[in-house]
């Protein structure tokens, strides 16, 4: 099953390599996201340590969405996805191997936008090491979410309108988790920057364990 | 297994025979419209031709053969593991012909070693390692049907295979359609046309309006 999940998570990889819509639309949207929303709520507001991760978190959710359509769409080209869910297995390796693979593209996208929001907004701070281990954790919890939605809406015409209504009311919890943790992080508050990297620990395994169980059955 | 030219004890529809995969009275509905109703398909080795009209049902029974939709009544029985290629290739984008058959082989956990000369046999060879998006329709189609030879599994469903291919690989299908069938495995072709496989063919479905019946 672990061999499998690897195998669905390095097909997709591959295929992000050489057609990269997904990674380069996420970064491109987070950066312009990132940038607008300081500027309309002013300079002064957006480097707030309250505000300057929620800035950011809804700004990667939002990012995220956009890659696990793009990843979705590629499947649904020619009928790929049917291969893969034809294949002894397939139903149930496909969402580890999508979880898998769009971690490391939103961790790439987390990266690029974590960069842009300290240098556009000239962020101290003050425990990096906490606020690295917030994002890990944040980052993580994404792709098990949006993906599950994803699976729920795929035989929807119109998906690409339902899966940001489904996705974002259950992701209210970790964005609020993620960003009172890198606020956390940012004034120095280790304490709380711990605590809210554990939840976001929690909403990713009961989300991962959730999609583990549902997805195979959705995909029918 | 009879030899080539004889008819091979496949199964026809109602009939008590060694079975590879089966539909029992067998409902589909999608999109609350009624595809298929209370088919029954038993599936033997040798080849198997559905034939019907466009929107009779063809794909659909070959897709629940596949578990790829859902029965509303019935059960599916599947002895082994099945290869299914759809009418249209099922290879991913982004990936090269020969990447995306090595992925479906070692999801398998089988050997890639003949993935090079399969896709050769099927006239793609240096653009094996173009991304599939860069290849013809019909370079597509022979890509997604050499793994017919490299993922020998026990039954296979083919739709609409000859659809994109011109004359010598409707001929390198037929031949290998031959081969599978005298190797003992089952192949069952969904097809309007191509009446030459109805003389290799140990068993054929009729398909009209969600109906099937032995032809």
């Amino acid at each position: 099953m672990i061999e499998r999940i690897v195998l669905v998570a390095r097909r997709e990889l591959r295929a992000e390599r050489r057609q990269p819509d997904g990674v380069v639309a996420a970064v491109t949207f987070i950066a312009v996201l990132v940038l607008l929303e300081s500027l309309v709520v002013g300079p002064q507001i957006a480097r707030d340590a309250d505000v300057a991760p929620a800035l950011f978190w809804i700004a990667l959710a939002f990012a995220s969405i956009l890659a696990t359509m793009r990843s979705f769409d590629r499947e649904l080209e020619d009928d790929a996805l049917e291969a893969l869910v034809a294949l002894p297995g397939g139903r149930d390796a496909l969402f580890g191997g999508k979880v898998l693979a769009l971690t490391i593209i939103l961790g790439l996208v987390a990266l690029v936008g974590g960069i842009l929001s300290l240098v556009l907004l000239d962020l101290a701070v003050a425990l990096p090491g906490q606020l690295v281990v917030v994002i890990a954790f944040g980052v993580a919890a994404l792709p098990p979410v949006v993906i599950l939605d994803v699976i729920l809406a795929l035989r929807l015409r119109a998906r690409a309108a339902l899966v940001p209504i489904l996705a974002l009311p259950v992701l209210t919890p970790h964005l609020l988790a993620a960003s009172r943790g890198s606020a956390a992080a940012l004034t120095g508050d280790a304490t709380g920057a711990w605590a809210w990297a554990a939840l976001l620990a929690a909403i990713a395994l009961v989300y991962l364990v959730l999609g583990l169980s549902v997805a195979p059955a959705a995909l029918d | 297994m009879g030899a080539r030219g004889q008819r091979p004890p496949i199964g026809l529809i109602m009939r008590t025979v060694p079975s590879n995969a089966s539909l029992h009275d067998a409902t589909v509905v999608l999109d609350d419209r009624v595809i298929l109703r209370t088919v029954n398909v038993i599936v033997g080795p040798g080849l198997t031709v559905v034939r019907g009209p466009n929107g009779s049902g063809k794909t659909t029974l070959l897709r629940a053969l596949a578990g790829l939709v859902p029965l509303a009544r019935g059960d599916r029985r599947v002895a082994g593991d099945i290869l299914y290629i759809g009418h249209r290739p099922m290879l991913l984008r982004g990936l090269t012909a020969r990447e995306n058959l090595e992925f479906f082989v070692r999801f398998r956990g089988g050997d890639t070693r003949g993935i090079d000369g399969a896709l050769r046999g099927w006239g793609i060879g240096e653009e094996m390692d173009r991304p599939v998006e860069r290849l013809s329709a019909g370079e597509r189609r022979r890509a997604a049907l050499a793994r017919v030879e490299t993922e020998p599994v026990g039954v296979l469903l083919l739709d609409e295979p000859f659809a994109d291919l011109d004359d010598a690989g409707a001929s390198r299908l037929r031949q290998t359609i031959a081969r599978v069938r005298d190797d003992g495995r089952s192949v069952v072709v969904a097809t309007h046309a191509h009446p030459e496989l109805d003389d290799i063919a140990g068993a054929q479905i009729a398909l009209d309006d969600g109906v099937a019946r032995a032809a």
